[in-house]
């Protein structure tokens, strides 16, 4: 029992990983059909930055963290400005295809590039927002900073759930991805949900990012692969749903944990994706996607 | 003399080096149903998306005497100025009572959803056959019903000046006189519309008056 419940922790807080990265890029596409693969590099900066700040530059962790979540959110803000607005406001650019992927992947390089520039290769960690010794419950043990991420990634996924379920905006956020000229038609401007939203989700990555830090360490090529994980949890929910990409991941990650802990870690990738990939194919409507009609 | 609700003048349209709309000269008057005819390619719909505020234009447009900023459609929809676009352009994924709802953004846009609903509900003693379709993605509408949601979202916006692009297009003979009995409707509640249509022999069953738009200028008027 005590290993299945430590199997479980482990794979709740692996899978809020995949859930807040999921959740992060499902409302942004929602919003623009655009992938953010740059959000994990935004979660390495606030890891990183935040870490620099306070060891190396000296300064309280609160300010750090402050000091950072301002820093990302003036690069994204400035991203949106010399390159997303351009190129869907003003109709410049290439788009379709290029447009989802490329933009993002782009800022996802030279992010990559300033973080090896300015933090070297070292791995780094923010301070411990609740520090102390793992918590245990008999033989069940738990870190206190996944205690944290999964709480984050259960918080997240609600409060963006509930923003596009029970809010005009939230309406208005979905009717932006659905139809542009829709939208503006009725007074929406799309430009400014794609850049709040692109902000925002910005940040969330970053405070995840200083949140999970002490648990796994952070390089400057930590980015991309919390990207990638985030697509596919955003993928399991079609892209759209962030409030689903959390619960997927979520359990895709107790999955994970289960099958690495009872059956083989070497191949527990291999059959989690074996069971997703049946269940999409024969039982899509499990995650809330539809079958395209015969 | 009614007041005049639209007031276009001197708006001009250009795609590159291309003109589209030259010049175009035109007025509506309060509870007028003006309607814009003219072969497809002649510009109509690049002039009534102009003055909605969608595409760059030169010239003036006028919302009851208030000047409207070219290229801000938010600022025309707060005016009172709404677009039925030349397509429908609806959202696809959202129910129809969200597309409906949305029609109410300007207003409603710091309200819970329900209670948006509620602020736009009475659209539907205009429209009753929508009320068994709310929950339904507007995506899997026909196309009557989807000009029918397009419509009861403009209606929402509770609009001062109606434009409606091609309402039209694309539907069958007899899905196109329904829509015409619903614009008939619309013109017997005083609403002021300045309506583009293809076809002179739908658009002269609602309209007081027509102005014929060829090669991107407005022709003779007729009443």
């Amino acid at each position: 029992m005590s290993q299945f419940l430590n199997l479980f922790a482990a794979g709740l807080t692996s899978g809020a990983i995949y859930g807040i990265f999921g959740a992060c890029l499902a409302v942004w596409f929602r919003v623009c059909n655009v992938l953010n693969l740059a959000v994990g590099d935004f979660a390495m900066f606030g890891a990183i930055g935040t870490a620099w700040l306070v060891q190396s530059a000296g300064l309280p962790f609160i300010a750090g963290i402050v000091v950072d979540l301002a820093g990302v959110g003036l690069a994204a803000w400035l991203f949106d400005w010399a390159v997303l607005h351009p190129a869907f406001d003003r109709g410049r650019g290439a788009h379709g295809i290029v447009g989802v992927f490329f933009y993002t992947f782009g800022l996802s390089l030279v992010l990559e590039g300033v973080a090896r520039a300015w933090f070297g290769g070292d791995v780094w960690g923010a301070p411990d927002i609740w520090s102390g010794s793992a918590l245990s419950v008999l033989d069940f043990h738990v870190q206190r900073a996944g205690i944290l991420v999964i709480g984050l990634a259960v918080v997240s996924g609600l409060a963006l759930w509930a923003y596009l379920r029970f809010t005009v905006s939230g309406r208005a956020a979905s009717a932006c991805g659905e139809s542009t000229l829709g939208s503006r038609i009725v007074g929406i401007d799309s430009a400014k949900f794609r850049r709040r939203i692109f902000i925002g989700t910005a940040v969330l990555a970053a405070v995840f990012g200083i949140v999970e830090s002490p648990l796994s360490g952070y390089t400057y090529l930590s980015g991309p692969t919390l990207s990638l994980i985030g697509t596919v949890a955003a993928g399991f929910a079609s892209f759209r749903r962030p409030g689903r990409a959390v619960a997927i991941g979520l359990v895709i990650g107790v999955v994970e944990s289960l099958l690495g802990g009872y059956v083989s870690s070497s191949y527990n990738d291999v059959l989690l994706y074996a069971i997703l990939f049946g269940v999409i194919i024969f039982r899509p409507e499990v995650l809330g996607l539809s079958a395209e009609p015969a | 003399m009614p007041a005049t609700a639209l007031e276009v003048s001197d708006v001009s349209v250009s795609y590159g080096k291309f003109v589209a709309v030259e010049s175009v000269t035109l007025s509506v008057a309060a509870g007028e149903c003006v309607a814009v005819i003219g072969p497809n390619g002649h510009g109509k719909s690049s002039m009534v998306t102009a003055v909605a505020g969608l595409v760059r234009r030169g010239g003036t447009v006028r919302v009851f005497g208030d000047a409207l900023p070219p290229g801000r459609p938010d600022a025309a929809v707060r005016a009172g100025l709404v677009l039925v676009p030349e397509r429908r352009h609806l959202y696809p994924e959202l129910s129809t009572r969200d597309n409906i709802m949305l029609g109410s953004y300007a207003r409603t846009r710091r309200l819970g959803a329900r209670r948006a609903w509620e602020d736009v509900a009475d659209v539907l003693d205009m429209f009753p056959e929508l009320a068994k379709l709310l929950d339904q993605k507007a995506g899997t509408l026909s196309g009557g019903q989807q000009q029918m949601v397009a419509l009861a979202r403009g209606m929402a916006a509770r609009p001062k000046v109606l434009l409606l692009d091609e309402p039209c297009l694309g539907l069958a003979e007899a899905v196109a006189r329904r829509v015409y009995d619903w614009l008939a409707q619309m013109t017997a509640t005083d609403m002021t519309i300045l309506l583009v249509e293809e076809n002179p022999v739908h658009a002269l069953t609602v309209a007081d008056r027509s102005v014929r738009m060829y090669k991107g200028l407005v022709g003779v008027s007729a009443a």
